[in-house]
């Protein structure tokens, strides 16, 4: 009796031990487990080992997307990972460094990819922006952003948004007001509307305290420049500046107009207002439209954020988001031709129908007609550009973005502290600069 | 309830053959057993203390999570002390155990001796102040953060009794938002220290009070000087409970304000968050969280130490 007693427990035992190494297996990595393929071979062994994504996806529209694009990929087997991108972010440097990192991740172009590269984490993928590779005909501003200071590229871009002021189109007809040209006018219209009893501008800085730099990153693009603005963001000027003065100058005079409610919202929750019609306007991406209930897409338009000084290069927001792989990648040919799947036109075709939001393709060979107009539109704004910048995250930190939210929300909430604020905010960024 | 488990060694010394069979008992224990205790031991050593170990060594120095760690020595605590951000959490903290500790522990008990006795539907109220306790942290910061909305049930209450001066964006002005989480989360633990009290009560000798109304004692002193000695026991755990809850604070303060606005309501523990994850300071990060660790220990082990010594 004690035996059989014994037997069952030893079971149990074993159970749990075989259950223990297979957790202990599964938080050590998720790449793919051919240990002898790519290590020392190179690519010309067409090593064909599984692949994996790891994406940052995670909302239901643009993880179903990414899935339908990588059923249709017919190289090596591959899994997507799907982690929260707040997850994500933090684990990045984990999954790269780590032995067995996974093949192809999804995340931003710009500052941050670069910053990888350097360390020589991130996968060379030169060749795909060669002769016929999948990202050969994509735009300059693309080739530049993906390219690391020595001239690599490591980055595969596949999709973008811009920034704009939206508004409804409806209400703007029914208040009898039309899109601003110049910044004066921009001004004279938000007065306008304030008289009326309608909020001008609606912005959720709530939970969302970084929605505050989309005015700061626009006024010293049109103040100062996008030259300044980059070099600014990476620590070659002082927020505690005469230029960077100018700009809260300019949005102080802002402040008034802005729904002193979205203080208390977040980027989402402002969109109400503005679908409510108690708010007229709202400085925003337009990955906001996945926010807006479907009835009223059809009404939302955009202009864009109004010329201060002409003389200054044209310069709007495209966040760009896309791909890289880990340099110690086992499988590195299977790495790229995932990706050139992932950037070729008919992928980013069906990646941005069904992604919601209102996402760019990278490549100049999607077919763009069957796009709403408000994207056609976009495309237009952006192709006008002389310069794409990202966001003040992508063009230089998650770290400097903190102390931009401390300095913007107690701005806008203090806006006769500026000197004070501005003092702080450059104290904060000498130590992320150091740091 | 200390008092029987530091009694439990004493008496247990009663009969001669105790040791005799400990050893015996100890010799018995089959291998499979051990197996059964060394396995989570292990999982816990490996998964629990190493890492935490490692956030000494790591608060010494300079990581972003890429290569190798860079040492610095001393900098991250020199820093903390230049750093304006670290003063606030730590005033907030500070603010944090005395409020949320005190009140919950005050009217935790007050609920607690006011429900005490049998009385008609008493049940249904010790349900439902202890109902907030099973949901999470961060669901009943989304919760209070609804509530606390501009136009929310907060504000609209206030204007329906004519206190509209008083309305105001609870969770965006940096003088209350810290304040209107600490309501979120002493609504929140109110029930579970009544619990824990009212077992406490449960264990009190009723006669003794009886007793002390028949000496013409009043109601508070009879509380005081009858009652209140009779729960050191639960004390000792109410007070290790709270301190170590206020300390570790973090979900319900990051779901209603992470910590802002302008870094107002920030706490060591959500501003170590920040650092760590956000910013990907990792050294820097570890560094606040040994504070934290210190902190927690120093005050648990002077408590228990004191209340050791008095019994």
């Amino acid at each position: 009796m004690s035996t059989t007693d014994l037997s069952r427990r030893r079971f149990l035992a074993g159970s749990a031990a075989i259950g223990l190494s297979g957790a202990l297996g599964g938080c050590v990595g998720s790449g793919g487990s051919n240990d002898g393929g790519g290590g020392g071979g190179g690519e010309s062994a067409g090593s064909s080992g599984p692949l994996t994504l790891q994406s940052s996806a995670a909302d239901p529209q643009p993880k179903a997307a990414l899935k339908a694009v990588v059923d249709t990929f017919d190289g090596p087997e591959t899994t997507i990972n799907t982690v929260a991108v707040e997850n994500f972010r933090a684990q990045l440097p984990t999954y790269l460094t780590s032995e067995n990192p996974p093949d192809v991740l999804t995340w931003y172009a710009g500052s941050v990819a670069r910053d990888y590269a350097s360390e020589g984490l991130l996968l060379d993928v030169s060749e795909l922006w060669e002769g016929d590779g999948a990202c050969a005909g994509f735009s300059d501003a693309l080739r530049e952003l993906s390219t690391t200071e020595d001239g690599t590229q490591i980055f595969v871009p596949t999709h973008y948004y811009w920034w704009g002021v939206f508004h409804r189109r409806s209400a703007f007809d029914q208040w009898g007001i039309q899109a601003p040209e110049t910044w004066d006018d921009f001004l004279a219209l938000c007065e306008t509307l304030l008289g009326q009893g309608i909020t001008p501008l609606t912005m959720g800085t709530g939970s969302t305290p970084w929605m505050s730099s989309g005015w700061f990153d626009y006024l010293n693009l049109r103040i100062n420049g996008p030259e300044f603005h980059l070099a600014l963001l990476s620590g070659e000027h002082s927020f505690d500046s005469a230029e960077v003065r100018a700009v809260m100058d300019e949005y102080a005079k802002l402040i008034p107009f802005i729904d002193p409610n979205g203080r208390s919202y977040s980027w989402q929750e402002a969109v109400t207002p503005l679908v409510q019609n108690k708010a007229a306007m709202y400085l925003v991406g337009a990955f906001f439209t996945e926010s807006v209930p479907s009835d009223v897409v059809d009404d939302i338009d955009f202009f864009r954020v109004p010329i201060i000084d002409d003389s200054l290069p044209l310069a709007e927001e495209a966040p760009t988001d896309g791909y890289f792989a880990a340099s110690r990648t086992d499988n590195p040919a299977g790495a790229k031709e995932l990706m050139s799947h992932l950037a070729a036109p008919e992928s980013q075709e069906v990646y941005v129908a069904k992604a919601g939001g209102a996402f760019l393709p990278t490549s100049t060979d999607v077919d763009t007609s069957g796009f709403s107009p408000m994207i056609q539109k976009g495309i237009t704004l952006l192709e006008e550009s002389d310069q794409l910048t990202q966001f003040f995250n992508r063009d230089s930190s998650d770290e400097l973005q903190t102390t931009a939210d401390t300095a913007l929300t107690r701005f806008l909430d203090q806006p006769d502290q500026v000197d004070d604020i501005l003092a702080q905010w450059q104290q904060a960024a000498e130590q992320v600069f150091q740091g | 309830m200390s008092s029987t488990q530091v009694a439990t060694p004493e008496t247990s010394s009663h009969d001669g053959r105790q040791p005799v069979r400990a050893g015996r008992r100890w010799r018995r224990v089959p291998p499979l057993v051990w197996v059964f205790l060394l396995v989570p031991l292990a999982v816990e050593l490996a998964w629990v203390f190493w890492p935490a170990l490692n956030s000494f060594s790591l608060s010494l120095t300079k990581w972003n999570g890429v290569g190798a760690a860079e040492p610095v020595g001393l900098d991250n605590y020199r820093r903390m002390f230049d750093d304006p951000i670290v003063r606030t959490a730590v005033t907030n903290t500070v603010i944090w155990i005395v409020v949320f500790g005190g009140l919950s522990v005050l009217i935790g008990l007050g609920l607690a001796v006011a429900l005490n006795r049998p009385r008609r539907g008493v049940g249904l109220y010790r349900s439902a102040i202890y109902l907030p306790m099973v949901f999470a942290l961060a669901v009943t910061g989304l919760f209070w953060r609804v509530l606390y909305q501009p136009g929310g049930t907060v504000n609209s209450a206030l204007e329906n009794i004519g206190l509209d001066g008083v309305a105001r964006q609870w969770l965006a002005d940096p003088d209350t938002a810290l304040y209107a989480v600490l309501v979120a989360a002493i609504w929140r633990q109110v029930g579970y220290i009544m619990v824990l009290y009212l077992a406490g009560l449960k264990g009190c000798d009723p006669s003794l009070e009886e007793a002390a109304a028949v000496d013409g004692a009043s109601a508070w002193q009879r509380f005081r000087y009858v009652v209140f000695p009779q729960l050191r026991g639960v004390n000792t755990v109410v007070f290790a409970i709270t301190v170590i809850d206020s300390l570790r604070t973090f979900d319900i303060v990051w779901a209603m304000t992470r910590g802002g606005p302008y870094n107002s309501s920030q706490l060591l523990s959500t501003y170590m968050f920040e650092q760590g994850f956000t910013a990907l300071n990792l050294g820097y990060s570890s560094a606040l969280a040994v504070v934290i660790f210190v902190l927690a220990i120093g005050f648990i082990i002077t408590y228990l130490v004191r209340a050791t010594r008095e019994d």
